[in-house]
């Protein structure tokens, strides 16, 4: 009872799997889920910290290039003026959702199998929303006076207009950035004090010992740290589901065939979520196995992550078809042919992929099986997080190249930086995550170690009634 | 002032050791759990908290300032004329409005819990002077008692026969629990 054990039990069919496995006692638990962060560095961990810095020094020489030559370096032009910028954008910020959905909505409706994943969630949220934040200040053409968007009282006497979507977007972006960030830290700080207190070593005592800013785990501060909590996530909860509308908003307002679409909200928030789990489950299936955290993400949470990704994946489905149906319904044949134009134009392929990645791979998770086998899970998760990155360049970019006058189409074609920016990013965002699983608790060890007590009361419970209902 | 520390075995002897002690007439316990334990509140007597209070105001006011800053800038001081719409428009100001109401409910939540309700930073408080209490946040479940000097060994004696172990005493440097 008092360790961890080594493998995984079987798994019956019938029975639903644990949300914990086995009943580790606190010690046990504090151990298995601190190794990662206080065990010496492996050399694994420092090769692909190597390889991801790689990515991050091509992410700086396109960032370089951007920022000194112009963005002229990129294939964005006239009418294309939005391509991978804010695709990208679009796509980390949709990434980002899954985590204020995990740690936040989830915690109001009690779902106990959030417990171990939502550090890693939220952790993944901050890192994806640091790099979408990124891309709308890049995109400018004159990106150091991107501070322009905050209303300040300036000699320009001009202040931003607020009845554009643009604005908002700043607003709710950075509100979101400080809402995860607080969230994050605030559910943080206990775990923080236990690798203070199990720390062997007095650097890492003293590091972890400013960082949890001393604390003593209090039953006067439990009390305010959970209600603190609990508000953060429900304010949390409209929040993210006005992060991703106002994004939409950006391009439902246009007049664009293809972005003037009312469903564009709902349908943005589903496909955040679904990107978001997928993210979620491609970082998540390597990192319990390689840190050993097979304990407390067990088969259980995969499955749930699993059926949340194919119920969005459905709305997000659904969104398609409606686009499709409203299309035609409207009678407008330029809306009917910005749809056609995504099926049967110059970006097919791109459309064929996310048709298939968005709709027709995710289907599989109808089958247990699928969703109980890890790789088969991966693969699928990985395919969607591309083809939640094809659907926003064909919603964006795709829609730009066919507006209503044939002399202005153009088609576009990506730059070695316009690649590179997408690859640098994601590069930059797995180093700053491995770093995340090397030096700061990955699994919130307090709501565990709270989780394992409340389960230990229902296992005494319902043995005690199994022996009152013994004749 | 001293504080007693003691540690206790299990959820249940901890808190009937807190009802004892504040049945003895000795307020200023606390408990120092891994996480929190139900019950805590009642054993202690803590009155609810006061953290939403300050998420309403906060928000309030957020939300408030936030209207307010759009209609003084584009309403009022500079008004644009984009597409004819009215330079005081509510429908476009919701966005903003909501966004700083709950930016600044969050930021008063978190810096209130930090600064005023928990009175952090503080790493060098009397307890963690005990080398055991390290267990306090990992396995350890521990009440300290802030007692007057001629009733610490009163205390000690107490917490012991409530079957608490490694009972200690430190001495507060500072007043304050």
């Amino acid at each position: 009872m008092s360790t961890v054990p080594e493998t995984l039990p079987g798994i019956d069919p019938l029975e639903a799997a644990p949300v914990l496995v086995g009943r580790p006692d606190d010690r046990a638990l504090t151990e298995s889920l601190l190794r990662p962060v206080l065990e010496p560095t492996r050399k694994g961990f420092l090769a692909l910290l190597g390889l991801l810095a790689l990515g991050v020094l091509l992410w700086l020489v396109c960032l370089y290039e951007v920022l000194f030559k112009g963005i002229g370096v990129w294939g964005n032009n006239i009418p294309v003026a939005w391509a991978y910028d804010i695709t990208n954008f679009v796509w980390w910020i949709g990434i980002g959702h899954a985590g204020t959905l995990i740690s936040a909505i989830l915690l109001l409706f009690q779902q106990r199998w959030r417990t171990s994943i939502n550090r890693f969630a939220e952790a993944m949220t901050l890192f994806a929303v640091a790099m979408a934040g990124m891309y709308p200040i890049i995109h400018l053409g004159r990106p150091w006076l991107f501070w322009w968007l905050i209303p300040y009282p300036s000699v320009n006497r001009i202040w931003p207009n607020f009845k554009s979507a643009l604005p908002w977007d700043v607003f709710a972006i950075t509100t979101y950035a400080t809402t995860s960030l607080l969230f994050w830290y605030l559910g943080l700080i206990p775990d923080l004090a236990t690798a203070r207190d199990a720390a062997k070593d007095r650097v890492r005592r003293v590091v972890y010992g400013i960082l949890s800013f001393g604390w003593r785990g209090s039953a006067r501060h439990w009390q305010h740290w959970r209600i603190g909590y609990l508000l953060l996530a429900g304010l949390s909860t409209p929040l993210v589901l006005s992060v991703h509308t106002v994004v939409s908003f950006d391009f439902a307002i246009a007049q664009l065939p293809g972005w003037h679409t009312t469903i564009f909200p709902p349908y943005f928030v589903a496909g955040a979520i679904f990107s978001g789990f997928a993210m979620v489950l491609t970082l998540m299936i390597p990192a319990r196995k390689v840190f050993g955290f097979e304990h407390v993400v067990t088969p259980r949470h995969l499955d749930n992550m699993a059926k949340v990704t194919l119920a969005t994946g459905l709305m997000v489905s659904y969104g398609y078809a409606m686009e499709w149906f409203i299309a035609w319904y409207s009678g407008n044949p330029t809306e009917l042919f910005a749809f056609v134009n995504r099926a049967t134009g110059h970006y097919q392929m791109v459309y064929a992929l996310q048709i298939f990645c968005n709709v027709v791979a995710p289907q599989a998770l109808w089958i247990p099986r699928v969703r109980r086998n890890v790789l088969a899970l991966f693969l699928i998760a990985v395919l969607v997080n591309f083809g939640m990155w094809a659907e926003r360049f064909v919603i964006i970019a795709v829609s730009l190249t066919r507006d209503f006058i044939p002399s202005s189409w153009a088609n576009y074609a990506p730059t070695w930086v316009d690649w590179g920016t997408l690859i640098g990013s994601i590069c930059t965002f797995g180093l700053l995550f491995l770093l995340f699983l090397r030096f700061i608790p990955a699994i919130p060890m307090s709501e565990v170690k709270e989780l394992r007590r409340e389960l230990e009361h229902e296992d005494h419970h319902a043995a005690a009634q199994a022996l009152r209902g013994k004749p | 002032m001293t504080y007693v520390l003691g540690q206790f075995p299990g959820d249940r002897a901890l808190l009937e050791a807190a009802r004892t002690l504040r049945a003895e007439g000795h307020e200023n316990l606390d408990l120092h759990t891994p996480y929190p334990i139900p019950g805590a509140e009642e054993a202690l007597g803590l009155r609810r908290s006061t953290v939403p209070i300050v998420a309403l105001i906060g928000g309030v006011t957020g939300a408030v300032l936030g209207y307010l800053l759009q209609w003084y800038t584009v309403g009022f001081d500079w008004p644009l004329n984009v597409g004819n719409r009215p330079p005081h428009s509510p429908p476009a100001f919701i966005p903003v409005t909501f966004e700083g109401g709950v930016l600044i409910a969050v930021l008063s939540i978190f810096f209130g819990l930090l600064f005023a309700y928990f009175r952090f930073p503080r790493v060098d408080h009397p307890v963690f002077e005990v080398e055991e209490f390290r267990s306090a946040s990992i396995d350890g479940l521990w009440l300290s008692a802030l007692v007057r000097p001629e009733d610490e060994e009163g205390v000690a004696e107490a917490l012991r026969r409530l079957g608490a172990t490694n009972v200690s005493l430190v001495a507060a440097e500072r007043e304050g629990t």
